[in-house]
């Protein structure tokens, strides 16, 4: 029962932070945008904007699990983590967005990128955990 | 520059919806992909509680013109469905199920994600500085006579054409009509961010195409502006092909770095035939042909 009421809570800080981020300074809350432009350089035009959003994004978790505590639980196997991080990087750019861009931002306005990104990356994520976890048992 | 404040604590709720929600708990996310294990249904309400408030906000920003601090909004959303969104949406998925990290728990959970999460965001950077190059080549290898393509090519001369501004699936289209080179005269601020310089140089260079950035800024343009043109022009193996929103400003640089080497009367009257009145332009294009050297380097 605790578990989806804070997934739920959490939710709602994350489409606060998203409405926050559209109402004000009149953006689309995508984490794989807002760093993604910054290494490929595209998005240097408001560098400040993404380097105090990232500054947010990692420092109130800090100050979070000084308090309670916290653990991501990430696989040790390297390769595994390795072409998950490739994967994950080149995807979400190659799609213009990821779970908060596309799915957070783009469901809520109804747009079709968004709607198709979402559903193909979950039905991908789902094949993936039936091959790897319960067929051949690798992750 | 204002926003500062709010881009802090957007990120700030964001970090924090993301560690409370538990999407930073990777055996969380797996749980929820895993639907034939023991499935695990906390992230339809994270992803269920995120929704709400920002349709929400969608809705007041339809009513507005500008943000709350008077800045721009996002323009309304493509519906292209280009093979870049399907594969990348693919790639995506299995990098998301291997590990169980997207790009905002990644960078959330870097303070006690350990040595993996950081070697996770490492590898995730590495993936995002190599995309745009893979992009190109997916746009590249799209056939030039897509429907999608609604290029206008506007010669000005056999050796200068202008246009207004262009996809990254208009670049084979241009090669194949026998341009060299492209210059693009606008500024990438003015821009959607897919089609920002280093994507199009990546994409124009991987089919063989020359492409240098000149931004000119509306109203602004400056002489240095029409140097570059000019010396892009000199130097270029072959048609120049030349774009910015409509293909005006494209059409002044042209016609300021031709003055005292063309009539004034040709300068004005060959843009009009496409639509663009330089007859403003008329008193300084005849200042700078009156210049001793005019036309010359």
């Amino acid at each position: 029962m605790l578990d989806w009421f804070w997934g739920f809570v959490g939710g709602l800080m994350i489409g606060g932070a998203a409405a926050a981020y559209l109402l004000f300074n009149g953006r689309v809350m995508g984490a794989s945008g807002i760093i993604g432009e910054l290494v490929d350089r595209s998005g240097w035009s408001n560098w400040a904007e993404r380097l105090v959003f990232l500054a947010g994004l990692i420092g109130v978790p800090y100050v979070l699990s000084l308090l309670i505590g916290g653990e991501t639980h990430l696989t040790g196997n390297w390769l595994v983590i390795v072409l998950a991080g490739v994967l994950v990087g080149i995807g979400t750019r190659l799609a213009n967005g990821c779970t908060s861009g596309h799915g957070v931002c783009g469901i809520s306005r109804l747009s079709l990128r968004g709607i198709v990104a979402t559903l193909l990356y979950l039905l991908a994520g789902g094949l993936t955990m039936v091959l790897l976890r319960q067929l051949i048992e690798v992750i | 520059m204002r926003g500062l404040g709010f881009a802090l604590l957007s990120g700030g709720l964001f970090g924090a919806g993301l560690r409370i929600s538990g999407m930073t708990d990777t055996r969380r996310v797996q749980g929820w992909l895993d639907v034939f294990g023991a499935w695990d249904p906390t992230l339809a309400f994270v992803l269920g509680g995120a929704i709400l408030p920002m349709a929400v906000a969608w809705r007041v920003a339809a009513r507005r013109d500008l943000s709350y601090l008077g800045l721009a909004l996002p323009a309304a959303p493509s519906r292209e469905l280009d093979r870049s969104l399907i594969l990348g949406s693919i790639l995506f998925g299995m990098g998301w199920a291997l590990a169980g990290l997207c790009p905002g728990p990644a960078l959330a959970s870097i303070s006690f994600g350990g040595v993996g999460g950081l070697v996770f965001l490492l590898a995730m950077l590495g993936g995002m500085i190599a995309a745009p190059a893979l992009r190109a080549r997916l746009d590249a290898a799209a056939p030039a006579t897509s429907p999608r393509s609604k290029m206008d090519i506007r010669a000005l001369t056999p050796t200068y054409a202008v246009s207004p501004q262009i996809e990254l699936s208009d670049l084979p289209a241009i090669k194949a009509a026998g341009f060299a080179t492209v210059i693009d005269n606008r500024p990438d601020g003015e821009i959607p961010a897919h089609l920002h310089t280093p994507h199009m140089k990546a994409a124009a260079e991987a089919l063989g195409l020359a492409f240098i950035a000149n931004p000119v800024i509306g109203g602004a343009l400056t002489m240095e502006n029409v140097r570059l043109q000019r010396q892009v022009m000199a130097e270029a193996s072959g048609p120049v092909f030349a774009y910015c929103a409509s293909g005006n400003r494209c059409s002044v640089v042209w016609a300021l770095m031709n003055a005292g080497q063309k009539s004034t009367d040709d300068l004005i009257s060959t843009p009009a035939k496409y639509g663009y009145n330089l007859e403003p332009l008329r008193g300084q294009i005849e200042a700078l042909a009156a210049e001793p050297g005019a036309g010359k380097d």
